[in-house]
């Protein structure tokens, strides 16, 4: 088996910002050097109640809810849009968007997923649409150089061409993979809850990610040549 | 639990700790195993790269400010049309019951009117004749043609060679009546159920019959 088709080792660049991984069991995170965690049921029903108290608040209309929810997932939500859309400006106006049809129709959430849950969803649909209209923009306009997401700053660490060998590698993947990879090993999420976003089934987020980090590892991974003849 | 490198991508695709473990296990002693997991996880640590968590400080403001405009706009809406919206105050089954008493009793109400609807004849209709008028008058007009063709017959020496100036006058009225005759008969073979061509007709049919009455009668 080769190495990846990049020149230094994974582990050698990867960013310094700690990942934020709070309940998700990730087996292959035990062998990163992070602790596996298991979801204790009391965390869970915390989370649950926190979500619903979330969500009544919103309801009732209290600013410092949504504010609460911007505190706590408002980078999280930058950040998925911002990987979505391919740039930071778009990403604040996604996110915008979201909270004010957030706003708009929390009336209708009737707590089938959790509220939060639901939140990333109506994220992800703003996304969407975003990206299609901005499709027909550039249909209209004939404009090749909004092909390739614009290189912008990103955080410290970050390695930027392992960023953008990643990016490119992610281009390659059709829309519902690279969302669920995303989703998964950027942000976090565990399967169940990237269920609910993209209104699929846990069984078929777990496919898609494997079909994801195959078809990523094949596209990162340099030919098989010579060497790999010479050492059989 | 014993695993074998055909397992490998089973467990990578839906694999149990224990699994992950045994695979871990098993790759200590299976290079080949050991690279692919090795891979597989190097692609779990570079997403990482793609994490980007630092903060906008004014995209809170910039967000706060439109819920804010977003919610008195609703406000302002809702005031305007609060009479409208009173029953937002019920439950969903209470609103599609109204709803559908609602929409029963215009049903109803639309069936009530079209079957007490009051039968009007249009204003039109009355100088169009029905079917049976229509055969009517014609087989009158037939009779009635038939008729005047008998007087012509008996008047005809007279107005083929007139001896006097007035059979002269009546023979050139009478061509005048014919014409008229003719394109009013055209004209009702176009439109059979107009009655007001029928009555013109009938007039010049009736001036025909006078006239050539008149000739009879210079004759005697």
């Amino acid at each position: 088996m080769g190495t990846m088709g990049l020149a230094l080792r994974w582990e050698a660049r990867i960013s310094s910002v700690p990942r934020e991984r709070e309940k998700r069991v990730d087996p292959s995170e035990d062998l990163t050097g992070r602790p596996s965690q298991t979801v204790a049921p009391a965390a869970v029903t915390a989370a649950t109640s926190e979500d619903a108290e979330l969500a009544a608040r919103c309801r009732a209309g209290d600013l410092a809810g949504y504010e609460h929810l911007y505190a706590r997932h408002g980078v999280r939500m930058k950040n998925v849009a911002r990987n979505l859309l391919g740039n930071a400006i778009d990403a604040e106006d996604a996110v915008q968007e979201t909270f004010l049809k957030v706003q708009r129709s929390i009336a209708s959430f009737r707590g089938q997923s959790s509220f939060v849950t639901w939140t990333y969803r109506i994220l992800i649909n703003t996304c969407y649409d975003a990206r299609r209209s901005r499709m027909r923009k550039k249909e209209v306009a004939n404009d090749e150089s909004e092909d390739s997401p614009r290189p912008e700053p990103r955080a410290p660490g970050a390695h930027p061409s392992l960023r953008m060998a990643l990016e490119r590698a992610l281009a390659s993947l059709t829309k519902h993979q690279r969302d669920v990879f995303l989703l998964y090993e950027v942000e976090g999420f565990h399967h169940a809850e990237i269920a609910g976003m993209l209104d699929i089934t846990e069984t078929a987020s777990k496919n898609t990610l494997f079909q994801a980090k195959r078809n990523l590892r094949q596209v990162l991974e340099p030919p098989r040549g010579d060497s790999a003849a010479g050492a059989r | 639990m014993n695993i074998r490198c055909e397992d490998r991508e089973k467990i990578f695709e839906n694999g149990t700790p224990a699994e992950w473990v045994a695979l871990e296990a098993h790759s200590a002693n299976c290079a080949v195993c050991a690279e692919e997991l090795r891979t597989w996880k190097s692609l779990s640590t570079a997403a990482q790269e793609l994490r980007d968590y630092s903060d906008t400080p004014s995209l809170w403001p910039r967000i706060e400010r439109a819920l804010v405009e977003q919610a008195a706009a609703r406000k302002h809406r809702a005031e305007r049309w609060g009479w409208l919206s009173f029953g937002l105050g019920f439950s969903l089954g209470w609103q599609t019951a109204a709803a559908a008493t609602l929409v029963l009793i215009l049903t109803v109400s639309a069936g009530w009117i079209y079957l007490h609807r009051p039968t009007q004849v249009v204003q039109g209709e009355q100088s169009l004749l029905k079917r049976p008028a229509l055969a009517e008058v014609e087989r009158a007009q037939a009779a009635y043609e038939q008729a005047i063709d008998k007087l012509a017959a008996q008047a005809k020496p007279e107005l083929e060679k007139p001896t006097t100036s007035l059979q002269a006058n009546y023979r050139e009225k009478l061509l005048v009546l014919d014409s008229a005759i003719n394109d009013l008969r055209a004209q009702a073979g176009m439109n059979p159920s107009n009655a007001h061509v029928r009555q013109q007709l009938l007039a010049m049919y009736q001036e025909k019959q006078q006239t050539l009455e008149d000739i009879l009668e210079e004759k005697r």
